[in-house]
């Protein structure tokens, strides 16, 4: 499994950008304070004012500015720490309470899960992101600028209500996995061997589910990051959102914040002349085409692996079957026809 | 009769369960959870149910709250217009790519493989942003306008919003499509039929679609979410006028509730039809 990771060029590529960028990201927070470049009006040598913000693209700001004359490139390194950050911890924190309520109700008799699977099904219709919209969108919203509460509490309600939202649908997936692997044959023999639930979870289950979770967990990832955007083009940002003078503003350089907060004033203006909200939207759009890439690489990974195994259970099953057809322990199992007939008919004269 | 008693008490639950998610806003009170709060708003969801004609929305143009009955009914035309729209045209390719894979070469499948795995890693977002550019940028270059790229007041928005969920639900259908024929290929009844001389064309449409129908139906009600995830976020940026951003405009628990019960009814009862009228031989039973 490692070994077919650490040979695929395409994950590689993929880990090492991620990676890149977060630690780029990290690094602007512990050697420049997490700091963000504002360039107001630019001038020529002679004095001369040649431009205001939004700034175009150039040497200097690689991606331009926004209207308040904030790097574009610096804001997207400092933000991503944060986007990444969240959508990990809403997508661990589903799977870690999907794992503690699924796996006892996944031991459990078929009757029970029925009635759980009905009673969450109300849950697989509505969007997440409009009930989410309405559970926040009143503690975010701060009108005066010098009236936000702290991070900590805004942080910590918002991944609580993502947490919550999505819990449902995982709780479901990892069931129906997790009752899946205990109809295989090597589950069986466990429970018969007198193996107990702790014991059958840790031992035999634990690892037949990691490749499920890391996938999962990669799938959690992605949806949380269309949450925050979809939630972001509502108007909530991450970390909530404040009224200003002339509109609204995140509290937060995060990425789909960003999106959000640019895409309402590219609305307001022409097309390509406020370039802004292309920045974040491709970066967006590229995070989630290189998770997503992630995604099908582990896939590949734990097929092949899977593979692997299987080969070696068909030996082992072929074996398993010549043992079985023997007639008694001592018959050779090239033994032809013939030879059986005939030795069984000698033993029918002794007998 | 079992059955019909098992569905209904899985309605009732259903319609428990979504008052009670439709009663979540209110769990939330300045940044803190309040549960007696969340009672409240139970117990009113609950008394709201038996006067649902007396809900009312704020209409922007009248200036005035309107009821909002009589107002449903155009909203839920232009979302069930857009979604079903796509959802044909989509099932449509997606069949026709399904049986081009079927019958194409080795080399081809490979390419079929990784163009639909790559497609599917795309986020609708960037459909939705890549259609509308593409539409301002035609008309910038030709001068053609009749491709609206938002919704007015009394304009209805179409081809866009179906373009764009089209792309979406046929690229999430193409990747399972893929693996499932390529699951099917393998099995022994195809063989057989193979074996018994059926041509390529009816063993395609007459034994292997037909065993992946109900799959196929599971399948898509299993991601339902993820598409109306998607609904939602095209109506709201296209300006169409339809229920999900409707919602969205009147953030209130009884219009929620409203909602919540007008997707989930038909879901409901395509959930009995299908379940009552797709063969038990397609469910892969006897």
């Amino acid at each position: 499994m490692r070994r077919a990771l650490m040979r695929d060029p395409i994950f590689l590529i993929v880990f090492t950008i991620l990676m890149g960028l977060l630690v780029l990201s990290i690094g602007n927070t512990i050697f420049r304070d997490g700091q963000v470049d504002q360039f107001l009006n630019r001038y020529s040598e002679e004095g001369r004012l040649i431009g205001i913000p939004p700034l175009e693209p150039s040497k200097d700001q690689w991606l331009g500015t926004d209207r308040a004359g904030n790097d574009l490139f610096q804001m997207m390194i400092e933000g991503f720490k944060w986007t990444v950050g969240i959508c990990a911890t809403v997508a661990l924190g589903r799977m870690a309470l999907g794992l503690l309520v699924g796996i006892p109700l996944a031991f459990r008799g078929a009757r029970l899960n029925r009635y759980f699977k009905m009673v969450l099904d109300g849950f697989l219709i509505l969007p997440i992101s409009l009930l989410a919209m309405m559970m926040l969108f009143s503690s975010l919203m701060f009108a005066d600028s010098t009236m936000v509460p702290p991070l900590v509490d805004r942080v910590s309600l918002q991944l609580t209500v993502f947490i919550l939202l999505g819990l449902p649908a995982v709780t479901l997936y990892l069931i129906t996995e997790v009752r899946q692997l205990l109809k295989q044959e090597f589950m069986v023999v466990a429970e018969t061997l007198g193996g107990g639930v702790w014991h059958r979870t840790r031992r035999h289950l634990w690892p037949h589910l990691v490749p499920t979770l890391v996938i999962v967990f990669m799938q959690q990832f992605v949806q949380t990051l269309m949450l925050l955007i979809h939630l972001s083009l509502f108007g909530v940002f991450f970390g909530g959102t404040v009224f200003l003078f002339e509109g609204v503003m995140p509290t937060l350089f995060e990425w789909s914040s960003m999106f959000g907060y640019y895409f309402k004033q590219f609305t307001a203006t022409t097309w390509m002349t406020s370039h802004i909200f292309l920045v974040p939207a491709i970066g967006l759009s590229l995070l989630v085409f290189l998770s997503n890439l992630l995604t099908s690489r582990l896939e590949r990974a734990f097929r092949l692996r899977r593979q692997e195994a299987i080969v070696v259970d068909e030996t082992v099953s072929q074996a398993e079957a010549a043992a079985a057809s023997l007639a008694d322990p001592f018959t050779l199992v090239h033994a032809d026809g013939a030879l059986q007939l005939n030795r069984h008919k000698r033993l029918n004269d002794i007998g | 009769m079992h059955w019909i008693a098992q569905k209904s008490a899985q309605f009732f639950i259903t319609l428990f369960v979504l008052i009670a998610i439709s009663a979540l806003p209110s769990l939330v009170v300045q940044l803190e959870f309040v549960p007696s709060n969340y009672w409240n708003g139970l117990q009113q969801q609950f008394s709201q149910l038996t006067k649902l004609d007396e809900i009312t929305y704020y209409n922007v143009t009248a200036q005035q709250e309107l009821p909002l009955l009589p107002a449903l009914a155009p909203l839920m035309k232009e979302t069930v217009i857009i979604f079903m729209t796509s959802l044909a045209v989509s099932v449509a390719f997606a069949l026709l790519y399904a049986y081009f894979f079927y019958r194409s070469g080795k080399r081809v499948r490979t390419v079929l493989q990784q163009t639909s795995q790559t497609l599917e890693m795309v986020p609708d977002l960037f459909w939705l942003i890549f259609t509308q550019f593409l539409a301002i940028t035609l008309y910038k270059q030709t001068g053609f306008n009749r491709i609206e790229v938002a919704g007015g007041f009394a304009e209805y928005i179409r081809f866009l919003p179906i373009v764009t969920l089209t792309l979406t639900i046929l690229f999430f259908l193409l990747k399972w499509l893929t693996k499932h024929i390529l699951e099917e290929e393998a099995t022994p009844f195809l063989e057989l039929a193979r074996a018994k001389g059926v041509r390529p064309a009816a063993l395609f449409w007459k034994h292997l679609l037909p065993n992946l129908v109900y799959r196929f139906y599971l399948f898509f009600r299993s991601n339902l979410i993820t598409v109306l995830s998607s609904l939602l976020i095209i109506e709201y940026l296209f300006n169409v006028q339809g229920i999900f951003r409707f919602v969205v405009y009147n953030p209130v628990m009884p219009i929620l509730l409203v909602i919540l019960l007008v997707v989930y009814i038909p879901i409901f009862l395509v959930d009995v039809l299908a379940e009552w009228l797709i063969p038990d031989a397609w469910k892969g039973g006897v």
